[in-house]
């Protein structure tokens, strides 16, 4: 009884409706289903037999701010494909405060180790910009979706994305190819003893938890995209962009 | 002086179902979150055998925090008026658990951290935004809770966690099931869940 009048009432609200039918759409094709399952069971094997235990362990011998640290580190490396992301999005103010903050964090956070332009004083927030959402503002929806091994969730989009922002990433430059699998592995083990607990958390809330995994992404790199088609985006308050 | 009682009692009257004397929504969010911390940082309640004790005091906040009815509803969309008033309520009971076990392990996963509550974003009269930040040590991450007005209550219809609907996140797995399931199977996968968490 509620329920039909309730529904009746969301049709009646325009904003709602539109909410809700924008959200149906950002639900991502997947044709490629079973091949994306065996996947993801592959990739999940990986992290609870190998990633995990690694990063565990890692986690046990490092503390949180050296690792932190890292993170930063490789953070300001990227910020080639930021910068060059932004100004492909034609965001100029985006790709000079991205300079600045390449600036200030090498030579004030010791090559990037720490993060003084997002500190209280600066306000310089990091501009999340990479080349798959620039294809996104751009216009190109997502494609379908795949899931590739190690690599995790990706769509089409994303996919040519992360190709073009691996010639932006300085890491991918190390030779022989060994050292820069090292280094990569080693990024990557550190990334994720910041984050173990999240991939858990998906997994436990989920009924179905490949579909839960294909549509948080889903939703996660739509909103990313929208957030860059509204430009500029707004300064914090109090920031002094 | 009568007469300016009287005018007085019936601007009250008309503020009490004016949506914002209800108590602004943001403080309301606020409230109910802070609560669910006090429990569960709460030494009294700590160990094994004050579980259950933690357990009911949650539940309880929980139940007055969330809209079980709406927040169906908006999961199932189209499929709601497809199944029975039975279904429908044995679904709400079902995934009222389900959710509520979610955000709860989630919360409280951020115990130690700080919370934020940034702003509040009318989205129309009767149903609000609330953007909230957990603030750790390496990152921070974004919390919005969607609350809707309902018998002067602000109760929340959607948690946002860094821009992932929980309604639109669960939306989608119902809808998968659905399509090669009925919706008494559907009803048998979440009993087994309930029951094995």
């Amino acid at each position: 009884m509620t329920s039909g009048n309730e529904s009746a009432d969301r049709k009646e609200n325009p904003g709602n409706g539109e909410e809700g039918e924008e959200e149906e759409i950002a639900t991502i094709t997947d044709p490629l289903e079973s091949f994306n399952r065996a996947m993801f069971r592959f990739n999940d094997k990986l992290y609870f037999w190998v990633l995990k235990p690694v990063a565990q362990g890692y986690k046990k011998v490092v503390p949180e701010a050296p690792r932190v640290g890292v993170k930063n580190f490789f953070s300001n490396l990227k910020f080639p494909i930021r910068f060059v992301s932004c100004l492909l999005q034609a965001d100029f103010s985006g790709a000079a405060t991205e300079f600045g903050r390449f600036a200030v964090n090498t030579i004030w956070g010791v090559g990037g180790l720490s993060d003084p332009a997002s500190s209280k004083q600066l306000n310089i927030p990091k501009n999340e910009a990479d080349l798959g959402q620039t294809l996104g503002v751009y216009g190109l929806g997502q494609g379908f979706y795949i899931v590739w091994p190690i690599l995790g969730p990706y769509s089409a989009r994303d996919s040519i994305g992360i190709a073009g922002d691996y010639y932006l990433y300085p890491v991918s430059y190390i030779t022989p190819w060994y050292d820069r699998l090292a280094v990569s592995a080693y990024e990557g083990v550190n990334d994720t003893s910041l984050r173990i607990g999240d991939y858990e958390f998906i997994k436990e809330a989920a009924i179905d938890p490949y579909v839960a995994l294909r549509d948080a992404y889903s939703q996660y790199r739509q909103k990313k995209v929208e957030e860059r088609r509204g430009q500029p985006v707004p300064p914090k308050p109090g920031g002094v962009r | 002086m009568e007469r300016h009682f009287i005018g007085l009692s019936i601007l009250m009257f008309f503020l009490s179902t004016l949506p914002g004397y209800a108590g602004a929504p943001l403080d309301t969010v606020q409230t109910n979150v802070n609560k669910v911390l006090d429990v569960a940082r709460d030494p009294k309640l700590k160990g094994e055998s004050a579980k259950r004790i933690k357990k009911e005091k949650l539940e309880a906040i929980y139940e007055q925090m969330f809209d079980g009815v709406e927040l169906s509803m908006r999961t199932l969309g189209k499929n709601w008026i497809k199944i029975n008033p039975a279904q429908q309520q044995e679904f709400i009971q079902l995934y009222r658990q389900i959710l509520e076990k979610a955000y709860i392990d989630k919360i409280l996963s951020y115990t130690n951290e700080k919370i934020v509550f940034s702003k509040e974003n009318m989205l129309s009269n009767n149903q609000a935004e609330i953007q909230t930040n957990v603030i750790t040590s390496s990152k921070e991450i974004p919390i919005f809770y969607k609350v809707i007005l309902k018998d002067g209550i602000w109760k929340v219809y959607d948690v946002v966690v860094e821009n992932v609907s929980l309604v639109q996140n669960y939306r989608s797995q119902f809808n998968s099931i659905l399509a090669k399931n009925t919706p008494d199977q559907l009803l048998e996968i979440l009993r087994k869940k309930v029951k094995g968490q």
